[in-house]
């Protein structure tokens, strides 16, 4: 009999890599057929590249931070492809340090709420009843106030260094995740197959990984990707009325906020920051719509 | 609900060669490939299938509300009392859908608008053919739901508050409340239990035969067929295979997949033999089988069956079929 | 159905309380003496502890909540710290232009989103109903403090239409914000919108309407709208506080005197009352939208109603 269990043990994990394969494949292809969510990947890519290579491209202290004010508010030019801001910075290098952190920033406070907000969606989700209850119920309560607003009184209270400002973002994103993850456990967790798993005896926390997370994985996903954007422009957002990311910290939405006053004269010196959050926020869109509508064809 | 005059002579349809097919950017799908109906005046005509033959797109197109825009009408006629449909403007069409013609649709749970009340939905389709005020459309409104069984007080309430049974009903009232010319029933009865069914087709034929209607009545069930219809048009791949009067088909079956149908209900006479189902499955309307669309499942299939696709040859006045073993054949030899 | 308005009202005081509960003990943690800012030079020991016990700030944190509490519903928001004048003065001062920022904004998003979203739904497959769909994707992503820029930049500098700031030319002066603050709104509203008639349009009563000879456009006015209306209205309610959240954004841009501004400036200064006061003002306007949404559910869909004894009983 523990033969006979074995084999059928790998055999079904056989034809499970076999199945995941499989679909995974013809998401991608899906994926692909889409021509606004390749683009967005495109882009979003980019950026990313960008942001890695930041130091190659520029050098953080000298380019990006150092004040050179004979040099300032240089309309762009060869030499300073989007110009100099008000204290004769080159805004291409601030451009690219800055995206660095605003998407270091961002995903680590998406993690944040998706690691927070995920286990109880997922412990709200599963158990029912309730525990359920309660823990939507505050979760409720949160979501009275959007997220600029509860960002916003987290900073006020906490200060602005950049691990707090992480954990407040993270933290006004939490109870939106709570809910996503709570109805991905909830619609997978009355599938059949949940019910086949638990007549051959798997426990609950073999359910939980082999079948509940690995369904709720793609509906996650989507999300996560669309709360990065979110969480880039509130980044953006609070840098802008001076409660986000300080100077000089190079960051798109401080950079708006200083150069604002400059604007009548020298309108490019809001063009590239503004360009940039824009750019990351449609790309990130794009492609969280994308995946979206290759995860569930059905859906068009 | 009036009762009309018919002329006799008259055929209230007549539809020639239709071919219907929908367009995506993925495939073709062929639905109707040339298909001709005749529903003489005051008569039934049942039009039997299995699912995928193509029988709602037909029906949809005496109304001309083929789904666009991947369904296409590429050729083919319909007329109704000697109308072309297809070449109607919008507005000519908006004045016959609800007045000459009407369908019941198969799915009863979804075919009624859930934020109007039932006798709303009735009384719009008379508001807007006769011209009456909405207090004398919804007083006629209420007459119909009482002629479909249902009590007229209901009429304030909304389709959840209603069965299926009851809701085909509404469906029944909503269709016949201007006295069409020609009802299509699509299914109508598919959806529900065997009890409602007997009623609803009950209701059904009385009502027809009270007002003189011809009727389309589209089916799998050859029960139903028996019951209620005057000639049948056997429907496979989106063509008609075979047609005739009633006795012409349940007795005198020509074409094999006709035989096929009929060998595969079960037989309460003879208890211990066997269901003979048709071998293999309804082919893909995506890729159709070359030459005649059966051959694949066909017990007396010959060379020529893959070839070419058979000629409709006529075996008496009113029987016809479709099928390469009866080319040769006249009248004598049956 | 009156009944239903009145349950709904009373639910809500427990969720804003709840909420102010969250942001009374958020601010809780804002470091630093208040009597340091309100004494300012006239700081001593002495007149420190007087202050506090005046204050009630000496005393345990559930008690100072209940006192909050009490003194908000009678319409008491505290004393503002740096300008030692009561909060609600200043709200009711600043509020107002608040509103009329979001009103505009609304306005616009519901005026021109809703038409068009309807529009491009029925006619799916349209250069319209496509060019929407890019226009709305591109409209949510848009932020809005770049656009508001990039508005004065085009109808203040540029074109000098209209004023860059302020309130003070009246309607004018509401355009340029309006459109900045309820730009990702409108497209939001305009995608559903398109996405609810598509899902409506489709369904089988609409072709049971048209079977009927129900003309086309009131095959739309009369059978599809209301049908696509819940995730319309449900999105207007919402994206409230959205806006409001935005507000603060827009106010900055446009050097607008009200709520969102105030809040900025209160948080600059640790003037923690006032922030109370905006984020409490901000969240009951929430709750109040979202309880407007739900009456509207009810209105609009007779199954809902139902539940809540609004049909005949």
């Amino acid at each position: 009999m523990d033969e006979t269990v074995k084999k059928y043990t790998t055999r079904r994990e056989f034809f499970k890599q076999y199945k995941k394969k499989s679909r995974l494949q013809e998401t991608w292809n899906r994926f692909l057929r889409n021509k606004l969510a390749v683009i967005g990947l495109f882009i979003i890519v980019f950026i990313m590249l960008a942001a890695v290579a930041a130091p190659l491209i520029a050098n953080y202290d000298t380019d990006a931070i150092r004040i050179n004010v004979p040099d300032r508010l240089q309309s762009p030019s060869a030499k300073h492809i989007f110009g100099t801001d008000e204290v004769g910075r080159d805004i291409m290098a601030r451009i690219v340090h800055g995206a660095r952190i605003s998407l270091v920033v961002g995903c680590a406070a998406i993690a944040v709420a998706l690691f927070i907000g995920g286990a109880l969606g997922a412990i709200a989700g599963y158990s029912g009843g309730k525990i359920d209850d309660v823990i939507m119920r505050c979760m409720d309560v949160f979501l009275c106030l959007p997220d600029v607003l509860l960002a916003l009184a987290i900073v006020a209270a906490f200060g602005t260094n950049l691990v707090n400002l992480t954990v407040a973002i993270g933290l006004a994103f939490t109870p939106k995740f709570s809910r996503v993850v709570r109805s991905a456990v909830m619609t997978v967790r009355g599938v059949e197959y949940v019910e086949a798993a638990r007549t051959i005896g798997a426990t609950n926390t073999q359910i939980i990984t082999n079948h509940v997370l690995i369904n709720c994985f793609g509906p996650i996903m989507v999300q996560v990707t669309l709360y990065v954007a979110s969480a880039i422009l509130t980044i953006a957002a609070l840098s802008f009325i001076g409660l986000g990311i300080q100077a000089p910290i190079p960051e798109w939405g401080n950079m708006l906020a200083s150069g604002r006053v400059y604007m009548r004269d020298h309108a490019y010196i809001v063009m590239a920051p503004g360009l940039a959050i824009f750019l990351t926020i449609l790309s990130l869109n794009l492609l969280g719509d994308g995946l979206r509508d290759a995860l569930d064809p059905r859906l068009k | 609900m009036e009762i009309k005059k018919i002329n006799e002579q008259e055929n209230t349809l007549e539809i020639k060669n239709l071919v219907i097919h929908y367009i995506s950017d993925e495939e073709v799908v062929k639905a109707v490939n040339g298909v001709n109906i005749i529903i003489k005046a005051g008569k039934t005509l049942g039009l039997v299938g299995e699912t995928g033959a193509g029988k709602t797109t037909t029906a949809l197109s005496i109304l001309n509300l083929v789904p666009e825009p991947q369904g296409k009408i590429l050729s083919g006629e319909v007329l109704l009392e000697g109308r072309s449909v297809l070449s109607m403007s919008e507005h000519e069409l908006e004045v016959m859908r609800g007045d000459k013609v009407a369908m019941i649709f198969q799915d009863p749970m979804t075919s009624l608008n859930p934020v109007h009340t039932v006798g709303h939905q009735i009384a719009e389709s008379i508001e807007i053919h006769r011209k009456v005020s909405k207090h004398q459309a919804l007083k006629q409104a209420k007459e119909m739901l009482e002629l479909v069984g249902i009590p007229s007080e209901r009429s304030n309430e909304y389709p959840y508050q209603f069965s299926g049974g009851m809701k085909q009903r509404v469906d029944i009232a909503i269709a016949l409340a201007c006295s069409p010319d020609l009802l299509i029933a699509d299914e109508p009865t598919t959806a529900l239990d065997v009890t409602i069914q007997a009623q609803v087709l009950k209701l059904i034929n009385e009502l027809r035969q009270k007002y003189h209607m011809s009727m389309l009545m589209i089916t799998h069930d050859l029960g139903i067929v028996a019951e209620v219809c005057d000639e049948v048009s056997i429907a496979y791949a989106g063509r008609i295979i075979e047609h005739g009067t009633l006795e012409d088909i349940f007795d005198h079956m020509r074409h094999p997949y006709t035989k096929g149908l009929f060998g595969a209900l079960p037989d309460i006479g003879v208890r211990r033999s066997e269901l003979m189902p048709i071998k293999g499955l309804m082919p893909d309307p995506t890729n159709l089988p070359s030459g005649c669309p059966f051959h694949p499942r066909c017990d007396y299939v010959m060379e020529v069956c893959s070839q070419s696709l058979p000629e409709n040859k006529w075996l008496s006045e009113t029987h016809c079929v479709e099928c390469h073993l009866y080319k040769d054949t006249n009248e004598s030899m049956l | 159905m009156f009944k239903f308005v009145v349950k709904r009202l009373i639910a809500m005081i427990p969720v804003v309380l709840a909420v102010t509960f969250v942001v009374f003990t958020i601010m809780w943690f804002v470091p630093g003496d208040p009597t340091n800012i309100i004494l300012g030079n006239e700081w001593s020991e002495a007149a420190s502890a007087k202050l506090k016990a005046e204050l009630g700030l000496d005393q345990p944190f559930l008690v100072q909540f209940f006192h909050y509490t009490t003194n908000l519903v009678q319409g008491n928001f505290g004393m503002s710290y740096i300008t030692r004048a009561p909060v609600a003065e200043q709200l009711m001062a600043r509020f107002p232009n608040t509103l009329m920022v979001v009103a505009g904004a609304m306005l616009f998003c519901v005026g021109v989103g809703v038409p068009i979203g309807v529009y491009s739904g029925v006619r799916a497959y349209s250069l319209f109903s496509n060019f929407t769909m890019v226009v709305g994707l591109l409209g949510i992503s848009f932020p809005i403090f770049w656009l508001g820029l990039l508005l004065i930049l085009l109808f203040s500098v540029y074109l000098r239409w209209l004023p860059s700031s302020g309130l003070d030319d009246g309607f004018a002066s509401l355009i340029l914000p309006s459109l900045a603050l309820g730009s990702n709104y409108m497209a939001n509203i305009m995608r559903i919108t398109r996405s609810s008639m598509l899902e409506v349009i489709r369904q089988d009563y609409i072709r049971t309407a048209k079977a009927k000879g129900v003309k086309a456009r009131d095959v739309v006015v009369k059978h599809a709208l209301q049908n696509s209306m819940m995730p319309t209205i449900t999105v207007i309610g919402m994206d409230v506080g959205t806006l409001l959240g935005g507000v603060v954004l827009t106010e900055t841009v446009f050097s607008i005197p009200g709520t969102g501004r105030l809040l900025v400036e209160a948080i600059n200064k640790r003037d923690t009352p006032t922030v109370l006061g905006c984020l409490v003002i901000m969240a009951v306007c929430i709750a109040i939208s979202n309880l407007m949404v739900d009456i509207v559910y009810a209105y609009v869909d007779p199954r809902i109603k139902a539940q809540y004894g609004g049909g005949k009983d």
